[in-house]
């Protein structure tokens, strides 16, 4: 029962006209970069953090969550369309998506996609809202010992699955603690790694860093290569899929949707492993795998429910622990505190409007993107043919324009600039930024909880440990740790490991 | 990989440099956390974190010189392969020489010389439309911003914007 009047309470703050705006803003800024290649979900939140200084916390959060979850609608279109994943939860779409397409199923692709989307999407809200309050209550017990030991298991996790050698992407974790700890010692106030400059006093501010390794960084490896689009040009008809494709895909989407939203709670999981976990997982159990990489419509349903539920599931941590599970809630972590809020345990008791009122407006959001992704598809298709060579010097200057009003400070555009740079030296040397963001969010905190819990243990390690919720998570973390040097799992890590910065 | 384009002990190995640069990154943390203070066991000092921090990188960084060395990697210039290369460079320059102009010149006058190079360097957009969206889009973005959402953009030594 008070689930119900709580939902109420929320869609009461969701359809405010102003919450609906934003979120229709976020929702189509979503489909908008998850169509578009070259650009996703990071990149188009780091461009527009600076806007949720605007408005009150409710919209500028509702509007970043909307960018995330649209971007798993659009990018299915360009899979299918044009064979380039428009974001990297949507790689795995391309086999059996564009082959449809090739084949003249563009429509019934396009509708599976959406509709399977549709399904996971609220089938992850409803789990979102009877688990996130649960989780709460639960982890109002943890100490600062499990706070340290989760935070450790999602950078590790994320390492794990981050493309390329394990020791790189680690090295970069150490570099986002690294980085993360620049400024004021949250607990002496001894200025660090500021070699004596004023503007770094505060630290290095979220916003010119992730502008930097996601959206001039990317701008300069889309420049190396002249984009070539094989877009589908027939009429897109019968977006319905068949009775046929129905009967074909109920299994896929359900399991795709229940997959995917365990996958999305994991730190360091997130909508692309879950999409490839489902893939694998359709193509094991079909009686026909064969099929697939041809055209099956069930390679198109699983994932794409799957990458849904996900994004959904990746709320969960960050709502209940104030942990995100991966960059792109990184990112929403940031909008938060940017808003004077720290979501944790107590944000469903102290803030009920902004928590029911986010999982509200996702509901909402999720019939706008039906409705911007089934009837209003032919406008996603004429947007593919948006000439790159105008578009990349746009998106440099609102990164310029991005940074500076974030701050009102040209140091940090400075410092936006100098991290485009080393981000594309890092991409093209094999280092991914995705670790680096995780752990540059996540490492003051870690810092911050590991100093408490050694300080209250009065130096005994052993309490990591000790502590059941602890010394699981260490322990899973360190199996991660060790796993790649086992050359069957190092194997296993090769094929699931993925550019989540895509 | 060929021979040529895959390295072990040689200058040109990517993996190599990558490794070492993470060294002499990991040497430098590990020495600012010493700097700094790293307290005790039961009281840990500002330097603490940044100290054992710079050890494991040190040790992530040896694994990869180690692997540099036993496995091989690419060559430096097997990274720019088949690439143009000399588009990324071309917008590196132009955002460096941005960044030293946006203060003494001003958002207007260093942006508007921005898009217009980017425009011509990535994949020349004609003149006819380079010029128009070069100025248009920083001097709307300038109006929008600093009349209708009063944020004030750097005006420069000259005053403009």
């Amino acid at each position: 029962m008070d689930t119900l009047v709580n939902v109420a309470h929320g869609f009461g703050v969701a359809l405010l006209p102003i919450n609906l705006l934003y979120c229709f803003i976020g929702v189509f800024i979503g489909t908008l970069v998850g169509v578009l290649p070259g650009i996703g979900p990071i990149s188009a939140m780091s461009l527009l953090l600076p806007v949720t200084l605007s408005g009150t916390p409710e919209s500028g959060i509702i509007m970043m969550a909307g960018i995330y979850y649209g971007s798993m609608y659009g990018g299915s279109t360009t899979s299918i369309l044009v064979n380039i994943p428009g974001e990297a939860a949507s790689v795995v779409t391309c086999i059996d998506g564009h082959q449809m397409a090739k084949q003249g199923r563009a429509g019934p692709a396009l509708g599976i996609s959406a509709f399977g989307s549709f399904a996971a999407g609220t089938f992850a809200l409803i789990a979102l809202m009877l688990v996130a309050p649960k989780l709460a209550s639960i982890a109002i017990a943890f100490g600062p010992a499990e706070y340290f030991s989760l935070m450790a298991l999602g950078l590790v996790v994320l390492t794990f699955l981050t493309q390329g050698s394990m020791p790189k992407a680690l090295l970069m974790a150490c570099i986002g603690v690294v980085l993360g700890l620049v400024g004021l010692d949250s607990i002496t106030a001894q200025p660090r790694l500021t070699f004596g400059r004023m503007e770094l006093i505060d630290g290095i501010g979220l916003v010119p860093v992730v502008m930097g390794l996601f959206g001039v960084a990317e701008v300069l490896l889309n420049t190396e290569q002249a984009i070539k689009r094989d877009i589908i040009n027939t009429r897109i008809t019968h977006l319905l899929p068949s009775k046929e494709d129905w009967k074909a895909s109920a299994g896929p989407v359900g399991r795709g949707t229940i997959l995917g939203f365990f996958l999305g709670i994991l730190p360091g999981g997130g909508a692309v492993v879950a999409s490839f976990a489902s893939y694998a997982l359709e193509k094991r159990l079909s009686k026909t795998p064969e099929r697939f990489g041809q055209g099956a419509i069930e390679g198109v349903a699983g994932p794409e429910s799957a990458n849904n539920a996900a994004a959904g599931g990746a709320f969960i941590p960050l709502m209940t622990l104030g942990i995100p599970p991966n960059v792109v809630m990184a990112l929403l972590l940031g909008a938060f505190v940017i808003h004077g809020l720290q979501p944790g345990p107590l944000l469903i008791t102290q803030n009920p409007g902004l928590f029911w009122g986010i999982v509200a407006s996702m509901y909402i959001g999720n019939v706008m993107l039906l409705i911007l992704n089934l009837p209003m598809i032919g406008m996603w298709v004429q947007l593919l043919k948006l000439p790159y060579n105008i578009l990349f010097p746009l998106i440099i200057l609102f990164t310029i324009l991005g940074v500076y009003c974030s701050s009102n400070n040209v140091f940090d555009v400075h410092v936006m600039i100098a991290f485009g740079i080393i981000g594309y030296f890092m991409r093209k040397l094999g280092y991914e930024p995705a670790p680096l963001v995780l752990a540059f969010v996540l490492g003051p905190m870690m810092e911050n909880n590991l100093r408490k819990s050694l300080i209250l243990s009065q130096g005994d390690l052993w309490t990591f440990v000790q502590r059941p919720i602890s010394g699981v998570c260490l322990t899973l973390a360190l199996v991660l740790l060790i796993a790649p040097l086992l050359p069957s799992l190092r194997k296993k890590r090769e094929l699931v490991a993925l550019d989540e910065g895509a | 990989m060929s021979n040529q384009t895959n390295v072990k002990l040689r200058l040109s190995n990517s993996e190599l440099w990558g490794g070492l640069i993470g060294l002499a990154l990991g040497g430098f943390v590990i020495w600012s956390g010493l700097k700094l203070r790293l307290g005790t066991i039961n009281d840990p000092g500002s330097g603490y974190v940044l100290f054992y921090t710079g050890i494991l990188m040190c040790v992530f960084a040896g694994a990869i010189i180690v692997s540099a060395v036993t496995e091989g990697g690419p060559t430096l210039a097997s990274r720019w392969e088949n690439v143009r290369w000399s588009k990324p460079l071309l917008v590196i320059a132009c955002l460096t020489a941005f960044s030293f102009a946006l203060e003494p010149l001003g958002f207007l006058l260093s942006s508007i010389p921005l898009m217009l190079l980017l425009l011509r360097l990535i994949d020349p957009v004609r003149w006819t439309l380079a010029v128009p969206i070069a100025v248009l889009v920083p001097s709307g973005m300038w109006w929008v911003l600093k009349r209708l959402l009063l944020i004030q953009l750097p005006s420069g030594l000259f005053g403009i914007g």
